[in-house]
């Protein structure tokens, strides 16, 4: 497919700006974790400081339980997604395709859970916590973060299986297939980019939560990242380095994630792919 | 169904917690406290001491920011749960007394010992029950927090002993070197924002926060004639002698000073250390000048830091917390206090070490302390500071006079303080309400009933759909059900400051109070700014995403990388990216008024201190950390769309508008609408950018949307009651946005069918 010269420079010419708004602040980060002495602000525009230093990322990792909050993240985070992408893809399958009585009274149920501010919910949260004796267990974190992580998830599952025409699942029934085979051999292939964005919110979520986090886990060994950062912080003498260097280095891993993951949200199997 | 799964769930928990125990038959004592990095080594070298001594304890202590304390504390401490001891300065010390979660700890000081510690060190309030006793609520292990004067000696030879030198040293020291009408270089600098930076100017003058004498419980005195002298050298600081930056929150304060291009700061003995470590600036630590108008000093604020037990501790628990307390507030821990951390001690004989003569540095911070002010531990010292701080903004924004400033901190601290210890009386008899909620039960049973019915016939024949459905929507409610109710419940309830541990259900006062507040309601009040403020950012994310995803979903190079780049805002903590957008709208040296001078040649915009450009500049912040979401989602959605499509327009010769517009747009719908609905709901809801950018809604609390204006009104005045009603109405409003807006998109209707 030939796109005129015009039309590519002007999707370049996009691409570039938003490409330009979405660095330049991120590497006012990277400059804040290459600055000595804490300092959050610069007078300069200059993105590497002329003292500038690697000690806040040596720092993090020799005198930091750096790892061990990474490990404890990657795990929570990992068993989340895992949960989230299982429970969301078949739930939205069902309200996708089946008509069943209190259906579109649940899927707005679900979507109730999200409009209350989490700041208002804390005690009643630590109540429950602490009656459900999940004070500083993972499996307190990971429920909450998949209850968190669902409604969006289910309703996103259902989006991608409404644009998949049910005419392919009777065929396949027609071959012989079961119900569970049909969505198993021939939906869920063509949802690909569905799970992946559903895998990736489900992780984001777990990821960068610290709130919940704060409320459950009691001993430094199991904090997971956001907490860890956030104990860089306290009111009026932030260790901004340790802060930004963290902040950086935790982004990584997402940035691995998508970029793992993006190969099937982009090159997943189309419709057009598959004869109808 | 949710009963069931509430036990598993607690099955499950018992079952992993007993699997990860480590062997630890020790007694464990957790302590939350408020240690700044270089205090955490030392505290926990005292824990490692005291385990060596007594090995029977282990001691866990949990460093917990300012809020998160004082909030994570309350629910634990209302749940029954929580650390043994919280550490921390005394200004909370009121409000945890007063809500009845610490315990006295009168019984392990016995009265010999108190004369060991320095005046102010032990921090006693009349007893809950009886106002006549005393209870001792904290026993401190260090005073601090005091302002006082950072110089650096490259520029300042002799510090200042006196207002009119200071004026004159910092006059000499602004320069403004390459003559672009921009100051290169500050006489002083302080932090602008909070009234807490003020209050050496307001005592030099000679006022003071509260009335004097001070009553129980204290009244403000902010309208003094002594806070407008105050408040009019302040202003003329900036406006006059132009000595300072047109606007300076604490962190600029600290990067001039840090980088050599501020001669002097005001702060606190927190800082100071950091300071001397920079070579560059050679900093010493003054004592704060004299006023000459008054030949007063001006006196910052002191208090002590120390160790309070939680209500909750009782028996060999509390015991051994206490001693472990003891432990720290000996003399040996408190000289070790002195030399490692060169703090002022609680324990007299620590006064005594020879390292206050050997330090300039202890020596100031040992003179500014003698002059200081102990800080009134009174819960309305919060709604003073609160009273304070827009008005304290209108004068430094040049919107308001000193006299009048002064008079609005009055009014505004007094309606805080109202606020505060409002005491709701039942409105509408419980039983009466009771039955109400009953009859709706049972009219929504009736109603209902029919559909229940359908419900149970239809369980067999569809039990696939209700297979695949049931483990995702009931894991959702298993979570939600009980702070909802709760937050229901609570929203009827008289919850506050007075009645935490004892509050009952009122009736619907809550509600009519929300109501009828037109600071909420009125045309330009913090409803309106929501909608705009949700409107807005939804608006931007999905064109700004789906723009992109169309950018990149065509014949283009380095397309991954592209992709790649373009989620990096969605990568990166939002906490610091936020934080970085705060610096990049500095009025002077940040970024975007750097840029648009630069590039437009346009005149720099204010805006951190105008009310709309702040809220403006929330907006770009939140817009900003959106769009890689919106656009990774249309990118997916544009997967699913079939080619075919495409080339029969092509065939058709429709344009590419057109193809956009029929092809599309409309099959991107059903993947969008979620995304949409949710990121309204979100948006609605999003705390974070509005109190990291605009720093909790400034200036004077003019980029408040509802839900950090529920954060601000509730967790400030501790009034739960009145938040749980807030967001009650929040929640209806979302929900009735959701069944409109899903019906008009027919959200849940497939395209297919």
């Amino acid at each position: 497919m030939k796109e005129p010269r015009s039309i590519t420079l002007v999707r370049h010419a996009v691409l570039l700006v938003f490409v330009a708004v979405s660095l330049y602040p991120v590497l006012n980060v990277v400059s804040i974790s290459l600055r000595p002495g804490n300092r959050l602000r610069s007078t300069d525009l200059a993105i590497i400081p002329a003292d500038w230093t690697v000690a806040s990322y040596v720092q993090l990792f020799t005198e930091q339980p750096f790892l061990t909050w990474l490990w404890n993240s990657l795990v929570v985070s990992g068993l989340v997604t895992l949960t989230g992408v299982a429970l969301a893809s078949t739930a939205g399958y069902a309200f996708s395709r089946f008509r069943f009585i209190g259906r579109k009274a649940t899927m707005l149920a679900i979507l109730t859970t999200q409009m209350f501010p989490a700041t208002m919910l804390l005690l009643p949260l630590y109540i429950l916590i602490a009656r459900l004796g999940l004070v500083n267990t993972w499996l307190g974190l990971m429920i909450f973060y998949t209850a968190t992580a669902l409604p969006f998830c289910v309703w996103q599952m259902k989006g991608f299986y409404d644009t998949i025409p049910p005419s392919l699942e009777e065929a396949a029934r027609i071959d012989g297939c079961s119900r569970a085979g049909a969505f198993r051999h021939v939906v869920l292939p063509l949802a690909t980019p569905g799970l992946v964005i559903t895998a990736l919110f489900s992780f984001m979520t777990a990821w960068s939560e610290y709130i919940v986090a704060a409320q459950v886990m009691q001993d430094e060994a199991m904090f997971t990242l956001p907490l860890g950062i956030k104990s860089f912080q306290a009111s009026l003498s932030s260790q901004w380095g340790l802060y930004a260097a963290a902040s950086i280095l935790v982004s990584i891993p997402v940035v691995a994630v998508f970029l793992a993951l993006s190969r099937y949200l982009v090159n997943g199997l189309t419709l057009g792919s598959v004869k109808e | 169904m949710q009963m069931l799964s509430a036990r598993w769930l607690a099955f499950a928990a018992v079952a992993l917690a007993v699997g990860c125990s480590s062997r630890d038959d020790r007694l464990t004592i957790t302590i939350w406290h408020q240690s700044r990095p270089a205090e955490r080594e030392l505290l926990a070298e005292e824990i490692a001491r005291y385990e060596a001594e007594h090995p029977g304890v282990r001691i866990r202590a949990l460093y917990k920011e300012t809020e998160e304390l004082r909030s994570g504390f309350q629910a634990a401490a209302l749940a029954g749960a929580g650390p043994e001891l919280v550490y921390g300065p005394s200004d909370v010390l009121d409000t945890f007394h007063t809500m009845g979660i610490i315990r006295d700890l009168g019984p392990w000081v016995p009265e010999a010992e108190r004369d060991d510690f320095v005046t102010g060190a032990l921090t006693f309030l009349p007893a809950r029950d009886d106002r006549s006793r005393r209870d001792l609520v904290q026993v401190g292990d260090r005073f601090g927090n005091h302002l006082a004067l950072v110089y650096n000696r490259r520029l300042v030879p002799e510090p200042p002993r006196t207002t009119a030198e200071l004026v004159a040293i910092a006059r000499d020291c602004t320069v403004d070197g390459d003559g672009d009408g921009r100051s290169d270089q500050y006489g002083l600098v302080w932090n602008f924002t909070e009234p807490f930076f003020a209050v050496p100017f307001l005592t030099g003058f000679g006022g003071w926060v509260f009335r004097e004498p001070e009553s129980t419980p204290p009244t403000p005195g902010l309208d003094s004639p002594a806070m407008a002298a105050a408040l009019g050298f302040i202003r003329d600081l900036r406006e006059v002698h132009r000595v300072a930056p047109a606007n300076c929150d604490y962190e600029l304060a600290d990067s001039l000073f840090k980088t050599g291009r501020a001669a002097m700061i005001i702060n606190g003995d927190w800082s100071w250390s950091d300071y001397l470590a920079i070579p560059e600036i050679d900093a010493a630590v003054a004592v704060l000048p004299v006023v000459d108008e008054t030949s007063a000093p001006m006196r910052p604020m002191v208090a002590p830091k120390g160790y309070s037990l939680n209500a909750n501790a009782t028996g060999p628990a509390a015991d051994v917390a206490m001693d472990f307390v003891r432990h720290v507030t000996g003399d040996e821990a408190q000289r070790r206090l002195v030399n490692r951390l060169r703090m002022l001690p609680a324990r007299r004989s620590a006064w005594e070490d020879p390292v206050f003569a050997a330090d300039p540095t202890l020596a100031a911070s040992r003179a500014q302390l003698e002059n200081g002010r102990l800080m009134p531990v009174a819960t309305e010292l919060r709604a003073v500071w609160d009273g304070m701080r827009p008005s304290y903004q209108a004068l430094l924004g040049g919107g308001l006079a000193p006299d009048a400033a002064a008079a609005r901190m009055q009014t505004d601290a007094e309606r805080f303080i109202d606020a505060m210890h409002r005491q709701l009386e039942p409105g509408i008899a419980v039983p009466i309400l009771q039955a109400l909620g009953a009859l709706f039960l049972a009219a929504l049973l009736v109603w209902q009933w029919p559909t229940f019915l359908a419900l149970l016939r239809d369980l067999r024949p569809n039990r696939t759909a209700y297979g695949f459905a049931a483990p995702a929507v009931v894991l959702v409610f298993a979570v939600i059900v009980f702070p909802f109710f709760s937050n229901l419940v609570l929203s009827l309830s008289d919850m506050s400051l007075t009645r935490f541990r004892n509050w009952r259900v009122v009736g619907l006062q809550n509600y009519a109070e929300v109501l009828s507040d037109p600071r909420l309601w009125g045309l330009t009040g913090v409803f309106m700014k929501t909608l705009v403020w949700t409107a807005v950012n939804v608006a931007c994310h999905v064109s700004i995403g789906v723009l992109l995803a169309v950018a990149l979903n065509g014949p283009v190079r380095c397309k991954a990388l592209y992709r790649l780049l373009l989620i990096i805002p969605w990568a990166v903590p939002a906490y610091i990216t936020a934080l970085t957008w705060r610096g990049m709208f500095d009025y002077e040296y940040g970024a975007v008024n750097l840029l648009l001078g630069r590039w437009l040649g346009l005149a720099p915009v204010n805006w951190l201190g105008e009310p709309l450009r702040a809220f403006e500049a929330c907006i770009l912040t939140n817009v900003w950390l959106g769009y890689p979401f919106m656009m990774v989602i249309a990118l997916g959605g544009m997967q699913g769309i079939p080619q075919e499509l495409y080339e029969a327009a092509r065939i058709d010769r429709a344009s590419r508008w057109q193809q956009f517009r029929h092809i599309t747009l409309p099959l991107l719908k059903p993947v969008l609408l979620p995304a949409i609905t949710l990121g309204a709901i979100w948006t609605f809801n999003n705390l974070n950018v509005v109190w990291l950018v605009s720093n909790g809604g400034e200036p004077q609390d003019s980029t408040h949307i509802l839900v950090s204006y529920v954060y601000k009104s509730v967790f400030n005045l501790y009034r739960y009651g009145y938040g749980a009603a807030l967001s009650t109405v929040m929640f209806l409003i979302l929900l009735a946005f959701s069944l409109v807006f899903l019906q008009r998109s027919q959200a849940t209707e497939s395209v297919y069918r």
